[in-house]
């Protein structure tokens, strides 16, 4: 694999669509329909895209580790192939996750977000949309481009100002950490209070249905140690009345999934998850929740050989 | 041809299908996090010392170019030579200098000197060398390298050892009588110290003002590399330097704890050669050589200074997910480096696109800056020679 050629790739998906997938923010904001939202207000409720393109990531990460099996060349010459169709408008990851995924398969994602704002609304929250949802743009800073960061954080912080929000309130742990303490980096002035939906949801007292059973939770890094939200979800699973257990490393020193490298080393980020997924299940449940949509994809991945199940927190907090 | 991301891949993909070597990792890092919550309940106090240790390090690198001027002055003033190299070549010309050849040379465990590769160096020179801690005797004869800081030797089973101790030893050997292993490569060791003409160690941390190295071990193999042989030479990386024997004594605890252990056998601390009017029976020489091989630069740097902060304690390594797949694969064999502290340590000593390539295994998760000390932010670091590589790449797709 050479790197120039996944920056290329990157570059040129950025170009297209500011997405580096190359899924359209048009479809990242589908997730809404129906639910009667509005485009302005105080509360913006921003995704990030980052649920909605699981299956997108999964389909891409899928690729990728048949190619790493496949060696070097056969995997620069797919990337460049995928670039060349790119150019020709063709978007090859577009028709390969178009195929792969199942409309099933993306109705999940959608409905952890529609839960979201169901709970934000039970607590007086009625939060804005964006329509056409800008990607976060954490992967861009992560491997270090920069060149596209800087101008993708711009861009999302003027469509962000422009729906009036004071509050933002994200859902992934990823955008949240990237409006916190990333954009006042990069954008002039940004100064629109940035909060998860898990701390507004305790605060507030939201009172989800009772449930009952066990789970062992696991901390997503991006929430535990660059967040500090650590009680939050523990406190609303305890009042859906849930008996959490708590793996050897937790909290601070939780496990990572092995998810941010899964597009360029995907063997060893799946060796990562599968030791992550031990240790959850040895903690004593096979039900596992966690509160991130990369941490989602990568433990789902290597939970079906423990025979376990991987929930989202906000499934359990209906 | 140059170097890609394929080839970090292929290392560490086969690295994490070696089921000895796993079988190692989860061993030592399963002993690891259980050793640190016993050390932080009995020592609590170990978290505010660590604390005082990183303002220690910030200060000391801030002012490394006058520190090595101190320490050097001291060790002259103690009656040792010193010397400032100014990168590999010329620190293993020094020491080929100080040692001839021909020379029983035996050897402190330390990751200084595997930076210079001066053992390898000494030996193409015709000089007989062992590295007298017992998982570096290992690895000198059964490689491919130290994987880990403090635990080099994570990757070797039992068996392989009473394996290469038949051939090594031509004496058969029980796989399962682990002593009675130690004690024949004790037994081989013993001899070696005291026909041994020169001495070689690294520093755990040097204090300036007394001219001191400090070393700190647990088998009792340094307190004689550093006394039998008449001629003693100590490599001490320039920011191992601290202003003060107060300042070392807290470095030395909180790199003790923080590597697992409560206490360690021995902690020797050594400023000068010894005095025949004294009848003492220490080195007849001290050289100590100050090596800069990039660190002067670094400290310089906004971001890769905080690399020089590292006590080299290894708890970051213990604790990395992704150590814990591919252990000191990540960095590269050719790296004396291991994990992502060992690609920043890599980027700056040794070779930088190497080392830019393995930045990219790094998980950005910051595990690691949990574990550590003095809290060094290896994320920040490496996303910032990630930065580097892809803003040097941009530049040759797009010419401007």
């Amino acid at each position: 694999m050479d790197l120039k050629d996944v920056f290329s790739l990157l570059e040129d998906n950025a170009r297209r669509t500011w997405n580096p997938l190359g899924v359209r923010e048009i479809k990242c904001g589908e997730w809404a329909k129906g639910l009667g939202l509005s485009e302005r207000g105080e509360y913006l409720l921003y995704t990030g895209c980052l649920y909605q393109m699981v299956p997108d990531i999964e389909a891409f990460s899928g690729i990728l580790k048949r190619l790493e099996s496949a060696g070097k060349t056969v995997f620069s010459v797919s990337l460049k192939i995928t670039r060349a169709l790119n150019k020709l408008g063709l978007d090859l990851t577009g028709i390969y996750t178009t195929i792969a995924v199942s409309g099933e398969r993306r109705e999940r994602f959608s409905a952890v977000l529609r839960n979201i704002v169901r709970a934000l609304r039970s607590v007086g929250i009625e939060p804005a949309y964006m329509r056409e949802e800008p990607y976060n743009g954490v992967l861009y800073h992560d491997l270090g481009l920069d060149h596209l960061f800087e101008p993708h954080a711009r861009r999302l912080a003027e469509k962000i100002r422009r729906t009036g929000a004071k509050t933002v309130i994200t859902v992934d742990p990823h955008t949240t950490y990237a409006l916190r303490h990333l954009l006042p980096e990069v954008v002039e002035g940004w100064d629109v209070e940035v909060v998860h939906y898990l701390e507004v949801l305790a605060e507030r007292g939201y009172q989800p249905t009772k449930r009952g059973g066990s789970a062992v939770i696991h901390d997503p890094c991006y929430l535990a140690r660059w967040n500090g939200v650590l009680d939050q979800p523990r406190e609303l699973l305890d009042r859906a009345g849930i008996r959490l257990k708590e793996p050897e490393f937790s909290r601070r020193f939780t496990g990572c999934c092995g998810g941010p490298i899964e597009s360029l080393l995907p063997t060893i980020a799946s060796e990562v998850a599968r030791k992550r997924v031990k240790e959850l299940v040895e903690a004593g449940s096979k039900r596992l929740v966690v509160a991130c949509p990369i941490c989602l994809v990568n433990l789902s991945r290597e939970a079906r050989e423990f025979g376990a199940e991987v929930l989202d927190i906000s499934e359990l907090l209906g | 041809m140059a170097m890609d991301l394929a080839d970090v891949s292929r290392l560490l993909v086969k690295a994490s299908k070696d089921p000895v070597l796993r079988t190692g990792l989860d061993r030592s890092i399963s002993s690891y996090w259980k050793k640190r919550k016993a050390i932080f309940g009995r020592y609590p106090y170990v978290e505010e010392l660590a604390r005082q240790v990183r303002e220690i390090k910030e200060r000391s690198i801030s002012m490394m170019e006058e520190l090595v001027k101190q320490a050097k002055e001291s060790v002259e003033e103690n009656g040792g030579i010193a010397y400032v190299a100014k990168d590999a070549e010329e620190a293993r010309k020094i020491v080929g200098e100080i040692v001839g050849s021909g020379r029983m040379v035996i050897k402190a465990k330390s990751m200084t000197t595997e930076e210079l590769k001066l053992r390898e160096y000494l030996e193409e020179l015709g000089n007989e060398v062992y590295e007298t801690d017992l998982g570096e005797f290992l690895v000198q004869f059964l490689g491919p390298k130290p994987m880990h800081f403090i635990s080099p030797s994570i990757h070797i089973t039992r068996e392989k050892v009473a394996e290469f101790l038949e051939r090594f030893m031509g004496e058969s050997v029980d796989k399962d009588d682990v002593e009675g292993m130690v004690a024949l490569v004790r037994k081989f060791l013993r001899e070696k110290y005291f026909t041994a003409d020169v001495g070689i160690s690294g520093a755990n941390v040097f204090a300036a003002d007394v001219g001191g190295v400090f070393l700190i071990e647990n088998e009792s193999n340094i307190r004689l590399t550093i006394t039998l042989p008449d001629k003693y030479v100590a490599v001490v990386g320039m920011e191992k330097i601290v202003p003060t024997l107060g300042d070392a004594w807290k470095v030395v605890e909180v790199i003790t704890r923080y590597g697992g252990y409560k206490v360690t056998s021995y902690v020797s601390l050594i400023t000068r050669p010894s005095e025949a009017s004294s009848g003492d029976l220490g080195p007849k020489e001290m050289h100590v050589i100050f090596l800069d091989n990039g660190r002067t630069e670094a400290a310089k740097d906004p971001v890769l200074r905080e690399t020089l902060y590292c006590l080299r304690c290894g708890a970051c390594q213990y604790l990395c997910p992704v150590f814990g797949i591919v252990g000191g694969y990540w960095s590269g064999l050719g790296s004396a480096y291991s994990g992502g502290i060992g690609v920043m340590w890599s980027y700056i000593t040794e070779d930088e696109e190497r080392a830019s390539y393995h930045s990219f295994a790094c998980l950005l998760c910051g595990r690691c800056k949990e574990a550590c000390p003095v809290k060094i932010d290896q994320a920040r670091v490496l996303r910032e020679i990630r930065r580097r590589m892809a803003e040097k790449m941009a530049r040759g797709i797009n010419p401007p």
